[in-house]
């Protein structure tokens, strides 16, 4: 893909603003990313060209560097006439959605312009198919998912992998912390069980026995009334407790950790297409 | 009139352009002298770009190599070793001028000793060697060495690669012979060894309860962990005795497994925290003794 630098429409062959770009570019491939940053920062844009050139520079240096929300807004401010618009907008979005700001990514994603049929147009549908899915919106992937085509090599394996996630949240729906502490108050550590993580359940089922069976063993020595005993039930109570909102805690914690890992992967199948198609 | 013109025209040019094209159109040799300038002013970030420029614009090999040398220079006020040395070894290729060659290999052992990387930097220095066979008997170079030699505790190596440093560096017989023994009495006979060992500190906390940290240097620890464990086996015999069985495992054995393995590891860590800090207060000491050699034989 042509660079705007690199037309000859753009008349930016001349003239020390195409060198120091180039300069630039050598910097970015060396991989020197702070330097080329510092460099672009000092560069005056004069025209719309110039200045579509400069934030798709700072925005990729930026995406490199992994600043993906400074690098957001440099790559959507790139223009629908710059030769690397839909990169930028794609990118853009990405970075957003990356950025946990999904409700912006999919109205940018929303805006891109497109011709329909394209590879542009299929790469958008399958971005807005993710998005919907880290936004756990199933209806409007499904929306998205009937134009899946298949037809570019370089989605088709993300498409079918991206309806593979939205099978897995559509059959793994979040489980109930509340039934976790329910659990928890019946057998103290039932609910860590439930929420997939047997060994705490079971060091949380032995800490509660063991203290209970403690102010058992003071209790048939010294009777109710001793404040050995009271403290040891008073220590046993708290721990049950406790074991009532580990229990809830881990479910919600499960949850968390199966939403994240599966945001993870759709990221994923959402980076690798844009990847191979713009670089 | 047609001379005027072309003055006129000139003037608009060099007042229009912006620096940076006109430092391009002047070539390479301008932005050296802007990146020495930026070198003096202690900008070393922009003084680095500016050398990357004269690398990126200059055709010619040696100025690209004197370029190199000089952002690793500034590279290295920044402390960026890791970074210069990868740069420098761009300049690898370059065999036109045998001293240029050889400040860019002692430099990539400077970087890479500097990094940490003592591996690298010695075999750059065996490199450097190679190439320039007992002429490449600098001071800097000598020293570096040992200083690897140190950081690799190789402590006997050094006392033969002194000999030689001396050697070569043509200083009497008696005075290499009183510097070498100088080593060898304050330093190889006093090296550092594997005490305190923190196997053998285990070890004893293990069959008698705190003597490992009293062995590791830390007799006060060792007191506090046998007084916990002893403490706790204390309190589970008099809870046992009254009938209190299930209080007593819970309560007393507990806690005494708990100081009893936490002693152990414990007196691990105190004897490897010590030979750690013994290495490095000897390493110290080496590096500073090579370092005055230096400066003696310079002098």
């Amino acid at each position: 893909m042509a660079l705007p630098w690199q037309s000859s429409s753009t008349g930016l062959h001349e003239g020390g603003f195409r060198r120091e770009v180039d300069f630039i570019l050598y910097l970015m491939s060396r991989g020197d990313l702070e330097e080329s940053l510092f460099l672009i920062e000092r560069l005056k844009a004069s025209d719309p060209v110039r200045a579509d050139s400069l934030n798709y520079l700072e925005g990729w240096v930026l995406y490199r560097q992994q600043r993906l929300m400074a690098s957001a807004m440099r790559l959507l401010n790139v223009s629908e006439s710059s030769p690397v618009y839909h990169k930028s907008r794609l990118f853009g979005a990405y970075n957003l959605a990356h950025s946990g700001n999904t409700v912006r990514a999919a109205s940018e994603l929303t805006s891109v312009r497109v011709n329909k049929g394209s590879m542009p147009a299929a790469m958008k549908n399958l971005q807005m198919g993710g998005v919907a899915l880290l936004r756990r919106d199933l209806d409007t992937y499904l929306l998205h998912q009937e134009e899946f085509s298949g037809g570019f090599h370089v989605m088709a394996l993300e498409e079918r992998r991206m309806h593979q996630h939205y099978e897995t949240i559509r059959d793994n729906p979040p489980r109930s912390p509340f039934i976790g502490g329910l659990l928890s108050a019946a057998v103290p550590g039932l609910g860590r069980v439930y929420a997939g993580k047997a060994p705490e359940g079971i060091v949380s089922f032995l800490y509660v026995a063991a203290l209970g069976a403690l102010s058992y063993d003071i209790y048939r020595g010294k009777g109710p009334g001793h404040p050995l005993f009271i403290v040891s039930a008073s220590a046993t109570g708290i721990f049950y407790l406790g074991n009532i909102a580990g229990g809830a805690a881990a479910v919600r914690r499960m949850n968390n950790e199966f939403r994240y890992e599966i945001d993870q992967r759709i990221l994923f199948d959402m980076h690798i297409p844009l990847r191979n198609a713009f670089n | 009139m047609r001379l005027i013109s072309v003055f006129c025209l000139i003037c608009i040019f060099l007042c229009a352009t912006p620096l940076t094209e006109r430092l391009f159109a002047e070539g390479s040799g301008k932005w050296l002298e802007r990146a020495d300038s930026l070198y003096g002013e202690g900008l070393w970030f922009e003084a680095s770009i500016a050398y990357e420029r004269v690398y990126y614009l200059s055709d010619d090999a040696q100025q690209r190599v004197l370029a190199n040398l000089r952002k690793a220079e500034a590279m290295k006020q920044s402390g960026e070793f890791s970074r210069a040395a990868g740069d420098l070894q761009r300049s690898l290729v370059f065999t036109a001028d045998d001293s240029l060659r050889a400040e860019v290999l002692y430099q990539l052992a400077l970087c890479f000793y500097l990094d940490g990387d003592y591996s690298a930097s010695r075999s750059f220095i065996m490199q450097l060697r190679h190439d320039r066979g007992n002429s490449s008997g600098r001071q800097e170079v000598f020293l570096l060495e040992g200083l690897v030699m140190s950081a690799q505790s190789q402590w006997n190596e050094i006392a033969g690669h002194l000999d030689y440093w001396l050697l070569e560096s043509g200083a009497p017989g008696m005075v290499r012979d009183s510097i070498v023994q100088y080593y060898k009495v304050n330093f190889l006979l006093g090296q550092p060894d594997s005490i305190p060992d923190p196997g053998r500190a285990k070890l004893f906390s293990t069959f008698i309860p705190g003597t490992g940290q009293v062995y590791a240097g830390a007799p006060g620890w060792g007191v506090l962990n046998a007084a916990s464990q002893l403490a706790s086996l204390g309190a589970f015999g008099l809870m046992a005795l009254n009938g209190y069985y299930i209080a007593a495992v819970i309560a007393g054995l507990g806690p005494f497994q708990a100081f009893y393995f936490g002693g152990i590891r414990q007196a691990g860590e105190i004897a490897e925290q010590k030979r750690n800090s013994r290495l490095v207060s000897f390493r110290a000491a080496v590096d500073g003794f090579l370092i005055n050699v230096a400066a003696e034989l310079e002098n």
